[in-house]
């Protein structure tokens, strides 16, 4: 009796230290198959005209880091979106001029999405470029103030009419987009590293067990929840690991007392009102071809509290987590919808989301997976 | 038993013919088939797609008037986050620019035909992995 209860002990500890190896079937594989492959497809924005210059590229670079583009000369992109801390701060809402509502994103990845921000209020990367620049809390600046900076600097001014073809006009907003237009051509060069889930991924696709047989067990079994039970590529799908479309998650939308986060539903208002829009004058696309979703983006009551589904790559040096940063660690992440409350959820809103309902086996193994990407 | 099954089948690849193009996918009503194709084919998770479709009239049905396209996942309880514009490509030709399925799973599109009094809705399903 007193061995049984023993062995009884040991078995969970043995399970935890040796999963066992995931047997992948078609559709598994399939799936997998579609996170990949790295890097996510990138393709010249012709909203741009200076996408890919690789003189904008690097003037782009330059203001990206340019702290005298704000109000206060205090505050650059950078200030927020830290290179060295895979372009986020590591706070749980972004803190420029004043403290905001929303966590930092990285820039990862950009080139090429559909909606950028996390109410997806703008439609294309140089509209997102200038937004904080403008934004009150953010560099609180205006576009007289960053037109004159590469107006009267003569070095940034020299490389403006090098990427542009002639000298920053006298035209405050023009001049002010352009300056967003370089950035973009910038930030579309930042790609996300090529992750160990990578390398897995491709030897999966070409049946390379050896190179497989690299992949950590308890990553491979966390990979098996994320395609199958877990149901996670419904949302975190393609090589971005995001549909790069809006849900409720269930996570609150008060920024405090009294004030809330509309999310979504904000966003398309804000998008519909931008003169920065690929619908406007400074749309350098004139096929036009570039305006099929905000022409047909449509809004309704269930986008309010909807946030954008962020890439899962690189998210282990992310943190912390979610659209307000509410969840500190990936554990906390992968536990809010494994406990998952679908009362929180809008009553005439989508239904997706259920419980996962994990043990602490599967927590870990989610967890290590997504470490991997 | 046979031969009936083999006249059933044979009757239905002539509506096909009979309606659109060699290889669009049919959806049926009571008044009305509707033979359509994507563009791009397959269609892509969360890539912009359009539908050439042609409205086929059943016996007596008028031709349509216009008609009205949308898609939902009824077990998600949701429907597309964009609106398809609706062009008239000739006399019950229409293209539908604009669709969007943001998640792979089980989405019906609902054709909606649309006379001088009546409309008729008539759905199909799509699975996208």
């Amino acid at each position: 009796m007193r061995i049984c209860i023993l062995v009884s002990c040991l078995v969970p500890a043995l399970a935890f230290a040796q999963p066992a190896p995931v047997a992948f079937g078609d559709v598994e594989v399939a799936r997998i198959a579609a996170l990949g492959p790295w890097p996510p497809p990138r393709a010249i924005d012709p909203s741009n005209r200076v996408s890919g210059n690789s003189d904008a590229i690097k003037l782009g670079e330059q203001l990206f880091d340019d702290r005298s583009l704000s109000k206060s000369g205090g505050i650059a992109c950078t200030t927020c979106h830290r290179p060295a801390h895979a372009f986020t701060d590591a706070s749980e809402r972004a803190q420029g001029l004043a403290r905001g509502d929303r966590n930092t994103p990285s820039v990862f990845d950009l080139a090429g999405l559909r909606w950028f921000g996390w109410d997806g209020a703008q439609d294309n990367l140089w509209a997102q470029s200038l937004r904080p620049m403008l934004d009150s809390r953010e560099m609180g600046a205006d576009v007289a103030h960053v037109a004159s900076r590469v107006r009267n600097d003569p070095a940034l001014r020299s490389t403006y009419r090098k990427v542009f073809g002639r000298a920053p006009t006298g035209d405050d907003e023009a001049v002010a987009v352009n300056v967003a237009k370089a950035i973009a051509a910038y930030l579309e060069t930042l790609t996300s590293p090529r992750s160990a889930f990578d390398d897995f991924r491709d030897a999966l696709v070409r049946g390379d067990k050896e190179a497989m047989a690299r992949y950590p067990l308890l990553a491979q079994r966390g990979l098996a929840i994320f395609v199958g039970t877990g149901r996670c590529t419904t949302c975190h799908s393609g090589p971005r690991l995001s549909s790069g479309e809006f849900h409720d998650v269930g996570i609150s939308y008060f920024t405090e007392a009294g004030r809330v986060d509309p999310g979504r539903f904000g966003g398309i208002k804000k998008l519909r009102n931008s003169p920065y829009n690929l619908l406007g004058k400074y749309n350098d696309d004139a096929k036009r071809r570039t305006t099929v979703s905000t022409r047909h983006v449509v809004m309704d009551h269930r986008n309010y509290g909807e946030f954008k589904v962020p890439s899962l790559r690189g998210v282990s040096e992310t943190a912390p987590y979610m659209h307000n940063g509410s969840l500190a660690t990936l554990r906390d992440v992968v536990r809010h919808y494994s406990n998952f409350d679908v009362e929180r959820q809008h009553a005439d809103g989508e239904r997706i989301l259920m419980p996962l309902g994990l043990d602490k086996y599967d927590v870990e193994a989610l967890v290590a997976f997504l470490e991997t990407l | 038993m046979i031969r009936v099954l083999a006249a059933t089948v044979a009757a239905m690849c002539g509506v096909a013919h009979a309606c659109g193009n060699p290889g669009d996918k049919l959806a049926n009503g009571a008044h009305y088939t509707i033979a359509f194709k994507t563009a791009p084919a397959p269609i892509k998770t969360s890539e912009h797609f359009a539908i050439d479709l042609t409205v086929c009239p059943l016996g007596k049905a008028p031709m349509p008037r216009t008609v009205r396209v949308d898609a939902s996942m009824p077990e998600h309880r949701h429907g597309m986050n964009y609106k398809p514009t609706i062009v008239a490509k000739g006399p019950g030709r229409y293209r539908a620019e604009g669709m969007l399925f943001h998640m792979s799973g089980r989405w019906e599109i609902a054709f909606e035909v649309v006379t001088g009094g009546t409309t008729e809705r008539i759905a199909t399903a799509v699975e996208l992995q």
